[in-house]
């Protein structure tokens, strides 16, 4: 199927150029207007967007989006900044860096004000993990944060006030390289995905330390990239180096157990491994919908998948899913690979994403259905 | 680098001489693009491609890390033939596969020679071609875990990142010193 009969296209609002290396991540600030990018050129460019209408061109939606370099924190890590997370406040954004360290980042008092911009400072510096940081999330509530490395440990850390955090668990389940963490949407479940091949889950248990609840094999490389179904996380989303996406059902079972299998295997990026995953909830178009799931490959493409669940009248049958492309774009970054896809979580920008490119940009994307 | 040596007394093989022009019509992928000839019309496709035998006039002359006075055409553990390219349809992109051949299957040294052919493609080429680097199937004793690491994007970027890795690299690119 060619991209044009798809439901959608990929349209370009912003290129943003800047990095002098490699854009790895894309982050979008969920309360305010802001968006995050880090590189291997070891800083982190914030980038604030407006709506704007364009009256000139009738034809066109009635705004568009303005995209404008707000400032460049140059981090101080000695190495690349992998990856980067926001709370859930926005106040805070964690920096994931090669050199073995968590950063922990917030802009100074006065910069609230509109037209100034305070300083954005390094409140503190997590330090623990052996080998690179590939990967930092912040739980739905914000009061705990998770990060991996290639030491192949989980860190989860408890978010206290005056940015102090304290490490509640070393989790060494892993055989190898741990590439992604993911918090569940509403629980505190975390999700890991590695090199070597497998994605664990994790729970709390009140009277001891976190544990591995349950393993998910079935992918034949690297887990690269985790999605939760943006709801109700009952379903979790993982991208692999053997260029398939599964999208696995996750049952809690009481408090301390967990259940999860493979419900469907998604593929439509060739051969190439598949990098990044993100989840929106999408503008919803039909019952059952579970929203847009977002990949991006190392075949260039950016592909926007429509997740639908099918339940039986017989409770005891477990609900199907089904998918569609909505619509695929090839060449996101020209001929460079595409590190990173994220949908914006700001209600009225669900159509919206940004990615990362292997060429140190970033673009920012809004999908428009097909007359 | 590590003392231990995994081939005190490695073959030496005949070389061929450098090449000034290259034998485009003997080519081996010539036939897939006389499959495609309407695609050769449109702009990019129309200039000659790199072939197999500039793809190995850039990597025969690396140095072997343990063998510095040594190539790896020398040791034959890299050869124009073990060079292979796919090309995506409707992509401008260029796959590339470059196995290569460690001299004994318990070779410590097979994912830094990885890395070397890997840096010198990733510095010479187009960025729309797109590296794969492989051991010859059945010549090392690890072969999925190497070609596993060497493939993976992320490590080899922090390799990239590592001083002292990168100065042995940089010496090995160099060529062979006698």
């Amino acid at each position: 199927m060619t991209a044009s009969q798809l439901p959608a296209t990929i349209n370009p609002v912003a290129d943003l150029a800047g990095h002098d290396d490699r854009a790895w991540y894309v982050a979008w600030n969920p309360t305010k207007p802001i968006l995050a990018s880090c590189s291997a050129d070891k800083s982190v460019r914030l980038y604030s967007y407006r709506e704007v209408s364009s009256e000139s061109e009738p034809s066109t939606p009635a705004t568009s989006l303005k995209f404008s370099h707000n400032t460049t924190i140059p981090t101080g890590h000695t190495k690349t900044v992998r990856a980067i997370a926001w709370s859930p406040s926005g106040k805070t954004l964690a920096t994931a860096s090669f050199d073995s360290n968590i950063g922990i980042w917030e802009q100074e008092e006065g910069g609230e004000d509109e037209g100034t911009t305070g300083e954005w400072e390094c409140m503190s510096l997590l330090e623990g993990h052996e080998t690179e940081c590939k990967s930092v999330a912040y739980s739905s509530t914000g009061t705990l944060l998770a990060s991996c490395s290639r030491d192949k440990t989980v860190w989860i850390w408890e978010v206290h006030p005056d940015a102090d955090f304290e490490c509640m668990g070393v989790l060494m389940e892993h055989t190898q390289d741990v590439k992604c963490v993911a918090w569940h949407p509403t629980q505190e479940i975390l999700a890991s995905a590695s090199y070597d091949d497998t994605i664990k889950l994790y729970l709390d248990d009140p009277s001891d330390d976190w544990y591995c609840a349950e393993t998910l094999k079935g992918h034949d490389s690297t887990v690269w990239s985790l999605a939760w179904e943006p709801s109700e996380g009952r379903y979790l989303a993982s991208g692999s180096d053997d260029s398939t996406i599964r999208i696995w059902r996750v049952t809690p079972q009481g408090m301390s157990d967990i259940e999860a299998e493979c419900a469907i295997i998604l593929e439509g990026h060739g051969k190439r491994p598949v990098q990044s995953l993100s989840w929106s909830k999408g503008i919803k178009t039909e019952d059952g919908s579970l929203g847009w799931l977002a990949s991006a490959g190392s075949d260039g493409c950016v592909i926007v998948w429509e997740i639908k669940e099918h339940r039986s009248e017989n409770a005891d049958i477990k609900p199907s899913l089904s998918y569609r492309i909505l619509a695929k774009l090839e060449g996101a970054h020209d001929v460079f690979d595409v590190n990173c896809v994220s949908w914006c979580p700001r209600r009225g920008f669900e159509d919206v994403l940004a990615t990362a490119g292997d060429d140190g940009h970033v673009k920012v994307w809004r999908i428009a259905f097909n007359a | 680098m590590s003392a231990e040596i995994f081939n005190p007394n490695p073959t030496i093989f005949a070389t061929t001489k450098s090449k000034t022009t290259y034998a485009k019509p003997s080519s081996l992928w010539l036939d897939e693009s006389d499959e495609s000839d309407e695609d050769e019309l449109d702009g990019n496709n129309e200039r000659e491609e790199i072939d197999q035998d500039e793809i190995f006039e850039l990597i025969r002359s690396i140095s072997d890390p343990e063998h510095r006075s040594m190539t790896l055409e020398q040791l034959a553990v890299v050869s124009a033939p073990q060079i292979s390219f796919d090309s995506p349809s409707s992509s401008s992109r260029r796959n590339v596969t470059v196995e290569f051949t460690p001299t004994v299957p318990h070779c410590g040294m097979s994912t830094f020679i990885g890395l070397s052919i890997r840096v010198r493609l990733l510095r010479s080429l187009p960025n729309r071609f797109k590296v794969e680097i492989r051991v010859k199937p059945g010549s090392h004793q690890s072969e999925n875990a190497l070609n596993k690491q060497l493939n993976d994007k992320e490590r080899v970027a922090a390799a990239l990142e590592n001083p002292a890795l990168v100065e042995v690299l940089e010496q090995c690119l160099a060529g062979a010193t006698a």
